[in-house]
C-alpha cells in the first residue's frame, strides 16, 4: 500500500489554478522527484502535503487514513516533515539548541538530543557538531541541521523543496546520498527540483508537472531524460543545442568536454580591468578582498563560487550602486571605480543585475517605460513625453529581442520572468556605446525557453566583440557558456580554468576553498 | 494610505474598467451617508434640523458673496491638495501642508507690509505671492533634504516642521518688532496690520460684491500644470520611477536625491502659495491661527483624489463649500461646526474604507 495517496487535488489562488486535479501515489521507501519549470506547481503541491495551504478540492490519504492537515503542526504530528528553500534556524544559537526548539516538552534534555544526533550520524552519515553555532556553519551544513531536525521525530515522509539550489557540487552529492539512505530505511522522500541531472542520480520515480497538471509519472530505470524534458517544457528542446543541454544538465552527468566550440577563442585587448578591489560592508567586514580580474574583448569570463563569497558586492560595484573601499576598475581606458551609474553607462557598460525586481526594472511601470528607463528624455518635446514615438521604438526593440507582451503599455509585472529578463537584456544591449556586459545570475528563475534566449544573446554579444562577465551559481551554466572560468572564494579569485580544462571536480574544490590547480 | 500600497494600486490599475463607475459612485454615496449621519447628530444636539440645513445651505451658496467665499476657501485647499499629490507621485507623503501654509502666509504678509505695497504693475501682489511660495518651498524642501541626506521619514519631518512653523507665526504676530501691528487704539489683538490695498488680490467680479479673486485663475493654472507634469512629462515619469523603486532609478542614471528634494520643494511651494493667497485674497492681516485646519483639510483633499488633479478640484470644492456651510450653521442655527468636522471625517473613512473593499473584491 502506498504511503501517501493524492486524489483529485486542486488548489486555486484567486482566478489562478495552481494545481489542477492532481492524483499521485508516493510508495514507501521511494525517492520521488517532482520536476517542472517555475510556476508549474511543485512548491504548491509540497505546501499542501505539509499543511501550509489547504486544497480547494480532492483528498489525501496517509498510510491508509484520511489526511487533511490544517497546518504544519498537524502534518508533523502525522510524520510528514519538510525542508523549505529558506531555512528556519536561529543563527546565534547552537545546533543542539536549534534542534530542541519546537520539539521540547516542558523539560529540556540536551543529552537526549545529542544521543539522537549520534544515532542519526551513524545511520545516515549526517555528521555535525552539536555545539557549533548556526551562523558559523556553511549553507550546506545548515541544511544538514534542517534535515536532522526533520529526522529527529522518525518521520514517514520527508519533503525537500529545491534543496540543491544553494549547495556546491560536493554538498549536492552528499545530500542525494542522504536521500537514498532515508529511502532505504523505508521512509519516503519527495524531492523537488528542476535539475535533470539530479533526477537520474537519485530518483526511483519522477513526476513531471506543467501548468498545475501532472504530465507523466515515470520509473527511472531506462527512462529517457530527453523525453522528460519534452514533458516539462511542452516542446522538444533538441533544437536548443548542446549549450542549453549542458547548461541544464540534461545529460545527467558532467559534460565530458566544453561544448562551446564555436566563437572566438583568443580574446583581444582588455575591456575590463579590475585590480586589487576591496569592499568592506558597513560593519567593516571585507566582502571583496583584493580581487583582480581582466576581461578581454570577445570573451565570456565566468565567475563561479558559492553564493555569499562576494559575487553580489562585485555586481553592485560594477553597477555603480556601491563604492569600493579600495582598488581600481578600468573599462576601455576609463576609470569607473566609485562612479555614478550614469558615468558607468556612459563608459559603455551594460548591466544585467542579479536582482531583477529590485534593480533591473520597475515592475509597476510599463514595458516601454522600462525599456527606456535610462533614456526618459530621449522621447520628449519641451519636457513632455512623446509616448507614441516611444511606443514605436519599444515595439521595434520588443520584436528584435523577442519580448512577448500584448503591448508595450502593459505593466512589467504582467510579464513572465523570462520576458522581463529579455526586456532588461534588450535595454542593456542597446546601449551605445557598449563594450562590456555584466550578467549576474542572468537565468535565475527562468524557464528553459528563456534560458536559451539569454544564452544566445550573451554569446551573440561576445561574438560582436563585447567583453562579458558572467556571474552564476549554476556550475553547469558557467561550464557551458564561458570561455574562461574564475573561481571566487571569500572575496578573492582563487583560481582560473581555461576553456577545455573545465572540470566539475576542480571547480568544486576551489569553490570550497581548497588549493587550486 | 491606499495610494502607498503598490499592490492595491496595481490591482486598481489593472481593474480600471470595472472600477470607473465605482470610483464616481463611492465618493457620492459616502458623502450622502456621512451627511445623513451628520443630520442624526444634529437631531441629537436638539437643534432644529430644518433650520440647520437652511443655515448650512445659506452659508455654502446662499448668495454671490457666500459662493465666492466658498470658492476662495477651495482655492487654498486645492493648492495644498495639488502639493500633496505632487509629492505622492514620488511616493512621498507631505503631511506638512499646515506648516507650509503658515510659512507662506507669514512671509507673504511680511513682504506685503514691508516694501511690496509700492510696486507697480501688479507686482505689489505678485511679489508677496512669490515670497510666500518660496517660503513654503523651503519648508517642504527642508523635509526633502532630510529625506535625501539622512533618510528621515518625510511624514515625521513635515509634521514636526509644522509644529515649528505655527509657533513662528504666533511669535511674529506677538512681537512688535516683527509683524504685530502697533498699538494705536483699544484693540491690541496679536495680529499684523492690514496689508496695503495694492497688495490685495484683484477681485474677479468687483461689481456684485463677490469676494472671488484671481486666486481662482492661479489655482486653475496650477491644476493644469500639475496635471501635465504628473501625467505627461519626463519629470513626472522620473518622479514616479524614483518613488516606485529608487535603486532601479539610480541604476538607470537618475539622481534620486535631487528628485526627492524637488518633489518636496514643489509640494511645499504649492502649500506656501495657498497660504499667501489666503492672506492676500481674503483675510488681509495675519493672525496666529490664520491657517487653522486648512493644511489638514488640504491633505485630506489630496488623499481622496487618489493622485488625480481633477479629483483635487472636486475634493477642494466639496470641502470649501462644507466649511463655509458649517461656519454659517454654527452662527445662525447654533449647531456646533464640529458636526461638519465629524461629517468630513466620516466621508474620509467611508471613501477610504470602501475603496479598499472594492479593490479586494476585484483581487479575489
Amino acid at each position: 500500500m502506498a504511503l501517501l495517496e493524492l486524489s483529485g487535488l486542486t488548489k486555486r489562488f484567486g482566478a489562478f489554478t495552481a494545481l489542477d486535479d492532481i492524483s499521485l501515489l508516493i510508495e514507501r521507501g521511494e525517492v520521488h522527484c517532482l520536476l517542472g519549470e517555475n510556476g508549474a506547481g511543485k512548491s504548491t503541491l509540497c505546501n499542501l502535503v505539509f499543511g501550509v495551504h489547504r486544497p480547494d478540492g480532492g483528498t489525501m490519504t496517509l498510510a491508509g487514513e484520511p489526511f487533511d492537515p490544517r497546518g504544519p503542526a498537524e502534518a508533523l504530528q502525522r510524520g510528514v516533515v519538510m525542508v523549505h528553500q529558506h531555512f528556519s534556524l536561529v543563527p546565534n544559537m547552537s545546533v543542539a539548541e536549534n534542534l530542541m526548539l519546537g520539539r521540547a516538552s516542558a523539560v529540556l534534555k540536551p543529552q537526549d538530543i545529542i544521543v539522537r544526533m549520534e544515532q542519526l550520524a551513524a545511520e545516515y552519515g549526517l555528521e555535525i557538531a552539536p555545539e557549533a553555532r548556526i551562523d558559523e556553519l556553511s549553507v550546506g551544513e545548515r541544511q544538514r541541521v534542517e534535515i536532522i531536525k526533520c529526522l529527529l521525530g522518525d518521520p514517514q515522509l520527508l519533503v525537500l523543496d529545491e534543496p540543491t539550489a544553494v549547495l556546491q557540487p560536493d554538498e549536492i552529492d552528499a545530500l542525494l546520498a542522504i536521500c537514498r539512505q532515508v529511502a532505504l530505511r523505508g521512509k519516503s522522500v519527495i524531492l523537488v527540483t528542476h535539475k535533470l541531472g539530479e533526477i537520474s542520480r537519485v530518483a526511483d520515480r519522477t513526476t513531471v508537472l506543467r501548468q498545475g497538471r501532472i504530465i507523466e509519472t515515470v520509473g527511472m530505470e531506462g527512462a529517457d531524460i530527453r523525453s522528460l524534458v519534452r514533458s516539462m517544457v511542452g516542446r522538444d528542446v533538441q533544437s536548443a543545442g548542446s549549450v542549453l543541454a549542458a547548461a541544464v544538465d540534461i545529460e545527467g552527468k558532467t559534460p565530458a568536454k566544453p561544448t562551446n566550440a564555436a566563437g572566438p577563442v583568443s580574446p583581444g585587448e582588455a575591456v575590463l580591468q579590475i585590480s586589487d578591489l576591496v569592499y568592506r560592508d558597513p560593519h567593516g567586514v571585507p566582502r571583496l578582498d583584493g580581487l583582480s580580474l581582466t576581461v578581454g574583448t570577445g570573451e565570456i569570463v565566468g565567475i563561479a563560487g558559492v553564493e555569499g563569497n562576494g559575487q553580489t558586492e562585485l555586481g553592485l560595484i560594477l553597477a555603480g550602486l556601491a563604492a569600493p573601499s579600495a582598488g581600481a576598475i578600468v573599462v576601455g581606458g576609463t576609470s569607473v571605480a566609485a562612479c555614478t551609474p550614469q558615468e558607468i553607462t556612459d563608459a559603455g557598460v551594460g548591466i544585467v543585475p542579479e536582482d531583477r525586481h529590485a534593480v533591473a526594472c520597475i515592475k509597476e511601470l510599463s514595458v516601454a517605460e522600462n525599456l527606456f528607463l535610462g533614456a526618459i528624455g530621449k522621447f520628449s518635446r519641451f519636457g513632455l513625453l512623446d509616448k507614441s514615438a516611444r511606443r514605436k521604438a519599444a515595439q521595434t526593440m520588443m520584436r528584435d529581442f523577442d519580448v512577448r507582451a500584448s503591448s508595450p503599455d502593459v505593466s512589467m509585472a504582467s510579464l513572465s520572468g523570462g520576458n522581463q529578463q529579455k526586456a532588461v537584456l534588450a535595454r542593456e544591449l542597446s546601449l551605445d556605446p557598449l563594450v562590456f556586459l555584466l550578467a549576474a545570475q542572468p537565468t535565475r528563475g527562468l524557464d528553459l525557453g528563456a534560458i536559451e534566449a539569454v544564452y544566445n544573446r550573451i554569446r551573440a554579444a561576445r561574438d560582436d566583440g563585447l567583453g562579458v562577465l558572467l556571474i552564476s551559481s549554476e556550475l553547469e551554466e558557467l561550464m557551458a557558456v564561458s570561455d574562461r572560468i574564475a573561481v571566487i572564494y571569500r572575496g578573492k579569485l582563487v583560481g582560473e580554468l581555461a576553456a577545455g580544462a573545465f572540470s566539475r571536480e576542480a571547480i568544486g574544490a576551489m569553490m570550497s576553498g581548497h588549493a587550486h590547480v | 494610505m491606499v495610494l502607498k500600497n503598490p499592490k492595491l494600486a496595481r490591482v486598481a490599475k489593472g481593474a480600471r474598467l470595472e472600477l470607473v463607475p465605482l470610483q464616481v459612485l463611492v465618493p457620492v454615496v459616502s458623502t450622502i451617508i456621512a451627511l445623513g449621519i451628520g443630520l442624526l447628530i444634529i437631531t441629537a444636539t436638539g437643534a432644529s434640523v430644518v433650520e440647520a440645513i437652511e443655515a448650512f445651505w445659506d452659508g455654502m451658496a446662499g448668495s454671490d458673496f457666500n459662493i465666492g467665499a466658498s470658492i476662495n476657501r477651495a482655492i487654498s485647499l486645492a493648492l495644498v491638495g495639488l502639493g500633496f499629490i505632487f509629492a505622492s507621485r514620488a511616493n512621498l507623503t507631505n503631511v506638512g501642508g499646515e506648516g507650509q501654509i503658515a510659512m507662506g502666509g507669514m512671509l507673504a504678509t511680511a513682504a506685503a507690509l514691508h516694501g511690496a505695497g509700492g510696486l507697480p504693475l501688479g507686482l505689489a501682489f505678485i511679489v508677496p505671492l512669490a515670497v510666500g511660495t518660496i517660503a513654503g518651498a523651503v519648508w517642504g524642501g527642508l523635509a526633502g533634504f532630510l529625506k535625501a541626506a539622512r533618510g528621515t521619514n518625510e511624514v515625521i519631518s513635515t509634521l514636526l516642521l509644522s509644529f515649528i512653523a505655527l509657533p513662528l507665526v504666533y511669535w511674529s504676530v506677538e512681537s512688535f518688532h516683527l509683524l504685530r501691528k502697533p498699538i494705536s487704539d483699544v484693540s491690541s489683538l496679536p495680529e499684523s496690520a492690514e496689508i496695503p490695498d495694492s497688495t490685495k488680490l484683484p477681485l474677479l467680479f468687483p461689481d456684485n460684491g463677490s469676494p472671488l479673486h484671481i486666486g481662482l485663475l492661479i489655482a486653475a493654472i496650477a491644476v493644469v500644470v500639475v496635471w501635465l507634469v504628473l501625467k505627461h512629462s519626463t519629470l513626472g515619469l522620473r518622479l514616479r520611477a524614483v518613488g516606485l523603486n529608487a535603486t532601479a532609478s539610480r541604476r538607470a542614471g537618475m539622481r534620486t536625491s535631487f528628485y526627492v528634494i524637488l518633489a518636496m520643494t514643489v509640494s511645499g511651494g504649492l502649500g506656501g502659495l495657498g497660504g499667501a493667497i489666503m492672506i492676500l485674497g481674503q483675510q488681509f492681516y495675519l493672525t496666529s491661527d490664520f491657517s487653522s485646519g486648512y493644511g489638514f483639510d488640504g491633505l485630506v483633499v489630496g488623499l481622496l483624489s487618489r493622485g488625480s488633479a481633477v479629483g483635487v478640484v472636486i475634493g477642494a470644492l466639496l470641502f470649501g463649500f462644507l466649511r463655509s456651510g458649517s461656519i454659517n450653521m454654527e452662527i445662525s442655527a447654533h449647531v456646533p461646526s464640529a458636526v461638519v468636522l465629524i461629517c468630513q471625517g466620516l466621508i474620509v473613512i467611508v471613501i477610504a474604507g470602501s475603496a479598499i473593499l472594492t479593490n479586494r473584491k476585484v483581487t479575489r
